[in-house]
């Protein structure tokens, strides 16, 4: 079977290919950074449901818990929006194709993220209204989001792999294809996910400190509760993690141990300060946070690294001609400027009014 | 022909962009709308002094909230999924040429998203001025957002005078830019005003319930009533050939044309009659009703759009079958396999006329046909012969203005030709007779 690779898109990219690699690792930093909360939470809360029949201190984290997730999930699309834009721009002629042979798959995500979200809501403002039922639509919500994370890892893997598309669209054009003979698959899925209930913990580190004041035994209790879970899955990832190092092809894997200095010190330096975070996060959850967003950025720069190796000449971004839009980028920076500014104003606005809020019933 | 075409039976590519596309821009208009609605109706409850209205616009957002953060979102990035797997080639030409423009979208979809968070949480937080102007904010992000959509959209359909210059601001502000956006406006103050039919009538207190339908009525007949005019300017900057499929060309589009004319003058009498003159009697189906005949208007419209656009998915640039017009040379005289290197016909399948014929079908025409489904090809030639077919395939644009040429080589054609006669005629029983 040849390798057939659909032709880079003849408009050319635009902007130079390098400020559009940042853009889409940047971005999709911040999508993960979302998405890790997301899933960790998720599950958490329904965990916390179930152990909050016989625990206040549960109960009180479900509740807390289910007034975050509806807007997580927001961000975390509206976050996952700009790098799949800009994975268009650059890696089109791999996405499209891994997308159409799995396309049925692919489009089930926007049901189950649906589901998953309306899921989520049900259980903020109908908890009453869903009584026995509130477990089983959190459990449901947690499941559905997880199964997306799953869907991406195939599609990602997918992406990956040039010399299967003929091959499988060969055997049907039906678009229900998966990619589950990856050797990487699994183990890529669990590093995020994995990855996910740790920064999940963190982030009910975080949300305790909110209760600092007004709920302090159950803010020390949560604090607790959130580090265990972010210091069992950071031990678990060194295992998971390891086992993705391997699975992946020999030359690729080879990179990361010694033959590319500079992926070698991506990958470890990013390991270093997972060890680090683990170390800190009794002391200071806020410098652990620090660290373990540092290893997320490293990490991220080494999935893109990983893209790059796979894909080879296949699908060479640095060679496709570029036919740069210089005035519409500097708007959308001037816009982004000025956007990023009437946020600030808003969030400031809206703890500004909750702090004056609190002082008025204390 | 560059990507491989994701075979989907029955529906087709076309209808399952168009079940999504139209849920969704019945929901995102409102969205928008809405945020006018809620922001402009709290600054006359709060100068009123109207406390039963405030409550009412609470209730509204929590609806506001469900409908607009979790279907327009997760349904506007649907649409996007949808198109790049059904139509990658022109997906990744609008990503290429507007990638900034989506960009400066994203950023008013973060705001607008951030705004309507923060509002409907600041019901109670916020004091009345910093909350009423998040309520703008809302509204300004929603509003730009649909401002950049717009442009992109209308593109499709209007390239003006961009395949000449290749120039960002002439995609942008092509010619049919302004009006779309005057007709998309309207319609947004429109669904504004029925969705808020469907929560006022389900308010408990008839006071307030009839004073609200009353004013949500008004809405809806402001926003109808700025259509035409819209409309008007709209189909006068349309290429000549969308006008004449629109009216007669093809008798299809024709009556679906005139079908949303008819569709939006009900939806203005039946708000005229019913929640307008009578608000005191006005139920929570009737609500309903008005709602499912706005669905409609907005489907047989969306419809229309996509059609008149034939035989291009990108007027003058791309064919709907996803050849450039610029590589229409190059593609005849490769032939349709010799470009589709996704068909992967074997020798011994080169030798088959069926299998061929199958295959050039799938990578030249079913981006709008599928085979006994929508658009179904089998019914289109039923009764057809071989000759009648060949001759239709080698006139296809000359014939049907709406179709794009045929790309194939002569064997391909004849190939085609044997392939579309088996459909109504399987060989096994055509050797029997």
């Amino acid at each position: 079977m040849p390798v057939v690779v659909p032709p880079a898109d003849p408009a050319g990219l635009p902007a130079p290919a390098w400020l559009l690699q940042i853009l889409l690792v940047f971005t999709f930093i911040l999508h993960i950074l979302a998405m890790n909360l997301l899933v960790g939470g998720s599950v958490m809360m329904a965990v916390s449901l179930w152990l909050g029949k016989n625990s206040d201190f549960y109960a009180e984290l479900a509740k807390r818990l289910s007034k975050a997730l509806p807007v997580t999930m927001s961000f975390t699309i509206t976050l996952g929006v700009a790098p799949l834009l800009f994975v268009q721009v650059l890696y089109g002629q791999a996405f499209y194709t891994a997308s159409v042979l799995m396309a049925w798959p692919w489009l089930s995500v926007i049901a189950l993220v649906l589901l998953a979200y309306y899921g989520l809501y049900l259980v903020q403002f109908r908890p009453d209204w869903l009584g026995k039922w509130v477990i089983p639509i959190a459990w449901l919500s947690a499941i559905f989001i997880l199964l997306v994370g799953l869907l991406f890892t195939h599609n990602a893997t997918l992406n990956l792999a040039p010399a299967k598309w003929a091959e499988m669209y060969a055997q049907s054009a039906s678009g229900l294809h998966l990619n589950w003979s990856d050797p990487t698959l699994i183990p890529r899925y669990l590093h995020f996910m994995v990855a996910a209930f740790a920064v999940a913990g963190l982030g009910v580190i975080l949300l305790a400190m909110l209760y600092r004041k007004t709920d302090p035994q159950w803010a020390e209790e949560a604090t607790r509760y959130g580090a265990r879970w972010f210091v069992v899955a950071t031990i678990l990832q060194f295992a998971v993690g390891l086992w993705f190092l391997v699975k992946l092809p020999q030359g690729i894997m080879m990179n990361f141990l010694g033959i590319s200095t500079l992926d070698t010190v991506l990958l470890w330096a990013g390991v270093v300060l997972a060890v680090i975070a683990l170390l800190l996060v009794q002391r200071s959850a806020l410098l652990a946070t620090g660290a373990v967003t540092l290893t997320i950025v490293l990490m991220a720069i080494v999935r893109h690294r990983i893209r790059q190796m796979f894909l080879g000449e296949h699908v060479n971004v640095n060679a496709l001609p570029v036919n740069p839009q210089w005035g519409m980028f500097i708007i959308f920076v001037l816009l982004l400027l000025i956007g990023l500014g009437v946020v600030g104003w808003m969030v400031w606005q809206f703890a500004k009014a909750g702090k004056a809020e609190q002082s008025a019933t204390t | 022909m560059e990507y491989p075409v994701w075979d989907i039976p029955l529906i087709g590519g076309g209808m399952l962009i168009g079940i999504i596309a139209i849920l969704h821009v019945f929901v995102s208009h409102f969205a928008i709308g809405a945020g006018l609605f809620l922001v402009l109706t709290e600054q006359k409850a709060r100068r009123e002094n109207d406390e039963a209205l405030l409550a009412y616009l609470k209730r509204h957002s929590t609806f506001f909230i469900l409908v607009v953060l979790v279907l327009g979102a997760v349904s506007g990035v649907g649409i996007w999924w949808t198109i790049g797997l059904v139509h990658p080639t022109a997906t990744s030409a609008l990503i290429h040429i507007f990638v900034w423009a989506w960009a400066i979208e994203w950023v008013f979809f973060v705001i607008e998203l951030l705004a309507a968070f923060l509002y409907y949480y600041g019901w109670n937080r916020l004091d009345a001025r910093t909350h009423i102007t998040i309520g703008w904010i809302y509204f300004a992000g929603a509003w730009l957002s649909l401002f950049m959509i717009n442009g992109i959209l209308t593109f499709m359909l209007t390239t003006g005078r961009w395949p000449e210059t290749r120039s960002i601001v002439d995609a942008f502000f092509n010619p049919t830019m302004l009006p779309s956006l005057v007709i998309r406006t309207a319609v947004t103050i429109a669904l504004a005003g029925l969705y808020a039919l469907i929560t006022a009538s389900a308010e408990p207190d008839e006071s307030l319930r009839e004073r609200v339908v009353k004013y949500a009525s008004k809405w809806v007949l402001v926003g109808i009533s700025i259509i035409p005019f819209g409309g008007i300017w709209y189909i006068s900057r349309l290429p000549a050939q969308a006008r004449e499929i629109s009216m007669g060309g093809a008798p299809v589009v024709t009556l679906f044309a005139a079908a949303s004319i008819v569709f939006s003058a009900f939806v203005f009498l039946a708000t005229l009659v019913g929640p307008f003159l009578f608000p005191r009697r006005f139920h929570v189906t009737f609500a309903f009703v008005i709602v499912a005949l706005g669905l409609i208007t907005t489907g047989v419209t969306e419809w229309v759009r996509e059609a008149v656009r034939k035989p291009y998915i990108l007027y003058s640039y791309m064919y709907s079958n996803a050849v450039r017009t610029d590589e229409v040379q190059k593609v005849w005289e490769r032939g349709v396999l010799g470009t589709a290197k996704w068909a992967l016909l074997s020798e011994e399948d080169k030798r088959d006329p069926l299998k061929m014929g199958e295959k050039v079908f799938r990578f030249h025409c079913q981006s709008c046909h599928t085979v006994n489904g929508v658009n179904g090809i089998k019914f289109a030639v039923k009764g057809w012969k071989k000759e009648f077919l060949d001759v239709q395939i080698q006139n296809l644009d000359q014939l049907k203005g709406y179709m794009p040429p045929f790309l194939g080589t002569d064997e391909e054609r004849r190939a085609l030709v044997e392939w579309l006669y088996s459909l109504n005629n399987p060989p096994q029983q055509a050797a029997l007779r």
